[in-house]
């Protein structure tokens, strides 16, 4: 018999919204390639025939769609903006406000989920914890709660109380906890209080291809571009797209030839240009607004050098998504992906300083970016979801025995 | 006059680097003020290592010298830990002219700024090794006769240029694939062959000597007897855990031959092998022990002159050897594409630098070429996220070059202007 688990993620590519969903995926992936049943429970804001329904896409797994209008990344003021474009009868089945949405969420997924029978129950990340833990319950089965992103990621440490306190609920009640780094693991020890002997730490993977460029396709040609710098993810405090800017703008005092991309939306949007305007940077800095994988994969293959400045970063798989593409990267220190990728510059997301100084070093320094491009892309060999999955089936092992 | 033990032949490397301070892009070309070594780093590692290191193990070498008359030992000091030494220790430079005092105690030449200069450029690296042997002499008032090169790099090649220097000893590793089964234990010679033409006559016109040397004898690192003392000592999963002075006189003595090598870095002695796992009582003990069962010490020199004329067999070091990790080659400093940028960069400058005759950036271009810098940059153990295997002050390799390549650009805009205003000195950059 496969083990079978039941899970509490989040949609997939291309309808996802972030690196949760893409991680989901990449897990559920690697799973099945472990012969390891997964039934997939989703919160899916989708019209009627979509939902509810429950489908088995292949042989091995099933999916549950939730009717909800819950997104991982909200906060209860953005889910307040969002549900008021919805009509009013709409909105009361998906939940007035953010506490009541994910109520709903969990009375549907456990209910949805009596009738089956699991080895093991596995939630990701907050809004998903109570439908854990009580599948758990009723179903008299180990809980495994993996942490994606804490409120304290998202806030840079001034978290909602009540969403702080949900997922510490949560990591409690869990019998093992899976963190997708060492950085993430140190703030549930220190931040929440929860016991380093609960927590495992896998690093996501990555299904990127390594794009091998042929032969020729990596020297500069006579007449260069001028040179780009990227920037992709949320706009929102913790990607730290501010500190892009104050980069931006102390690179090109130096090099004007530069051109800056910003690509990927969110609630700062306006702010930010604003913010570019008053720097100088208009005529050298693009706001690229959100892409589509493909569109991202163009852009990480014409950046001279990508920048990861988040506040706090419990993974990053853009920095994954950068090198795949032969990119060089320079990362917060303040991320999981630092952990992971070596060939990079590491530096402290409050020093724009020295993120301004790598950037220039990088785009002066041909042999440098050429080693960075060479050897930085090895890692992801070792981190695919196959190897990463195959933690997880052993985490899932030690606690069914157990 | 055969011997019944081999005698035992101890050489301490002791060098200290110039670290590169946190160079920023906007620090650039604004004029001669900027400094691109991190004085207080420096200093502080150069006091960390003189209190652990330097002051105690020279205060128990002379005690062993004048308890011990027949104890003799060898050391490199580097131009740059000598610098390092009138800027942050007089003190220790004071601890090893009391060593020198003993009369039993031998300096070996090496490249003033402890740089890779052998392998790029040898009017460079005559200039270098003049430079350390007469300092040597100024400070300690005797003639090197033996040379070792930066890091044990060596090859036939190295061995002639050192022999028409006026060398009569070199120091190298003593490698399995080229001892083929032999033993480290006896001086080798390096085949014979002539350099072109031109490069002898370099040689001849840098010379630090007085004479070039007939011959010059190779004496061989042997690497399992050092390293159990330089590596091994403290390791409590080897199974020489804990070494005693008499168990390792047992080792040196079994393997027979003219003299055991015993090459390592000084900072064994209570750096690397920190003073609680016992290292300075098992120095302590060794000269007794020796003397008790007839074991000698020589200096290079003595192992030598005591050999004499008697043939040796040839160490054929085709390609470049050296002691740095198991690849006994380059690759510590060489390894990767911005060791070799940084390189190629730093001679490319040479002829420039040469040309402003201007001693200040002489002595600054000469100090970048310390072989640390280019270790600093090697990520041949940089395994991803992995960094706890490497030692080194910066953050990564990148940090490192990201430094050295900010001071390269620097030295660079001090540079051109000066040659510029030269007129009829436009050097052209070597080919």
């Amino acid at each position: 018999m496969p083990l079978h688990t039941l899970m509490f993620g989040w949609e997939y590519p291309p309808r996802h919204l972030g690196g949760l969903g893409v991680a989901c995926q990449g897990l559920v992936r690697g799973l099945l390639h472990h012969n390891i049943k997964v039934t997939l429970v989703l919160p899916f804001p989708g019209t009627d025939e979509e939902v509810d329904i429950r489908f088995p896409t292949r042989d091995v797994i099933e999916t549950i769609r939730i009717k909800s209008f819950l997104n991982p990344y909200d906060s209860p003021e953005l889910y307040a903006q969002r549900i008021q474009h919805i009509p009013r009868e709409t909105s009361q089945i998906y939940g007035e406000d953010l506490g009541h949405a994910v109520y709903v969420y969990t009375e549907t997924a456990v209910e949805m989920t009596k009738d089956l029978n699991p080895d093991v129950i596995h939630c990701h990340d907050w809004m998903t914890y109570e439908a854990g833990v009580r599948a758990a319950q009723y179903h008299e089965r180990p809980l495994v709660t993996h942490i994606h992103a804490t409120e304290l990621d998202r806030t840079h440490f001034s978290p909602n109380e009540w969403i702080y306190g949900r997922e510490r609920w949560g990591f409690e009640q869990a019998d093992h906890i899976i963190a997708v780094s060492n950085y993430t693991k140190n703030i549930l020890v220190q931040h929440y209080g929860i016991s380093p002997d609960k927590i495992s730490v896998v690093h996501n993977g990555s299904d990127e291809a390594h794009a091998i460029h042929v032969m020729g396709d990596t020297v500069p040609a006579v007449t260069k571009k001028n040179p780009m710098v990227l920037f992709l993810g949320r706009l929102a405090l913790q990607k730290g797209p501010k500190q892009f800017l104050k980069m931006a703008a102390m690179v090109h005092a130096h090099r004007p030839d530069v051109q800056f991309v910003m690509a990927g939306d969110g609630h700062m949007f306006s702010d930010l240009v604003d913010e570019s305007c008053k720097l100088g940077l208009q005529d050298c800095m693009i706001f690229a607004g959100k892409v589509s994988a493909p569109e991202a994969r163009k852009l990480y293959a014409q950046a001279d050098c990508f920048v990861m400045p988040s506040l706090s970063e419990p993974f990053g798989l853009v920095a994954l998504e950068a090198i795949a593409q032969n990119t060089p990267v320079i990362l917060s220190k303040q991320s999981g992906a630092s952990e992971v990728i070596g060939h990079a510059f590491k530096v402290d997301f409050w020093d724009t300083e020295m993120m301004a100084d790598c950037v220039l070093t990088v785009l002066r320094e041909q042999p440098l970016a050429m080693q960075l491009m060479s050897e930085a892309p090895r890692v992801l060999q070792k981190l695919t979801w196959i190897n990463q999955a195959d933690h997880v089936h052993s985490i899932y092992k030690n606690i069914i025995r157990s | 006059m055969a011997q019944t033990h081999p005698s035992i032949c101890f050489y301490f490397q002791v060098h200290q680097p110039y670290r590169l301070r946190d160079i920023r892009i906007t620090d650039i070309g604004k004029g001669d003020q900027l400094s691109y070594f991190d004085h207080e780093k420096n200093r502080s590692v150069f006091r960390k290592v003189a209190g652990k290191c330097y002051l105690p193990a020279n205060s128990l070498m002379l005690e062993l010298l004048n308890r011990h008359p027949g104890f003799s030992i060898a050391y490199s000091l580097s131009g740059v830990f000598l610098d390092q030494c009138r800027e942050y220790g007089e003190d220790v430079l004071d601890s090893f002219r009391a060593l020198a005092a003993t009369g039993r105690v031998e300096f070996l030449a090496e490249t003033y700024y402890h740089s890779l200069s052998s392998i790029r450029d040898t009017q460079e690296f005559c200039e270098q090794v003049s430079l350390h042997v007469h300092t040597i002499e100024d400070l300690f008032g005797q003639t090197p006769t033996v040379f070792r090169n930066t890091e044990l790099i060596f090859s036939n090649e190295l061995a002639q240029v050192a022999r028409l220097m006026g060398f009569t000893g070199i120091l190298a590793e003593g490698t399995d694939h080229l001892l083929q089964g032999r033993s480290p234990n006896m001086p080798f010679e390096p085949p014979r062959f002539r350099l072109p033409r031109e490069k002898e006559s370099v040689i001849a016109k840098n010379r630090p000597l007085a004479k070039r040397s007939d011959k010059i004898a190779i004496l061989l690192k042997n690497y399992r007897l050092s390293d159990d003392v330089a590596f091994r000592f403290s390791d409590k999963s080897w199974v020489g855990f804990p070494l005693k002075a008499e168990t390792f006189t047992d080792w040196l003595t079994a393997g027979g031959g003219h003299s055991i090598n015993l090459f390592m870095d000084y900072e064994t002695f209570g750096e690397h092998q920190w003073e609680d796992t016992g290292i300075f009582e098992f120095l302590r003990s060794l000269p007794r022990m020796w003397e008790g069962r007839g074991i000698r010490t020589s200096t290079p020199s003595q192992v030598i002159a005591e050999w004499a004329d008697r043939s040796k067999e040839v160490y054929d070091a085709h390609n470049v050897i050296s002691w740095a990790d198991t690849e006994r080659d380059l690759s510590a400093w060489q390894g990767n594409q911005i060791q070799a940028a940084a390189f190629r960069a730093i001679y490319d400058l040479g002829p420039l630098v040469k040309a402003t005759g201007n001693k200040e950036l002489l002595n600054t271009w000469r100090k970048l070429q310390t072989s640390d810098h280019f270790y600093y940059m090697c990520t041949k153990y940089w395994n991803d996220g992995d960094v706890h295997k490497y030692f080194s002050p910066y953050d990564s390799p990148y940090e490192a070059y990201r430094r050295y390549s900010h001071a390269l650009c620097d030295l660079k805009s001090r540079v051109e202007p000066k040659v510029k205003t030269k007129k009829n000195h436009r050097p052209t950059s070597k080919s």
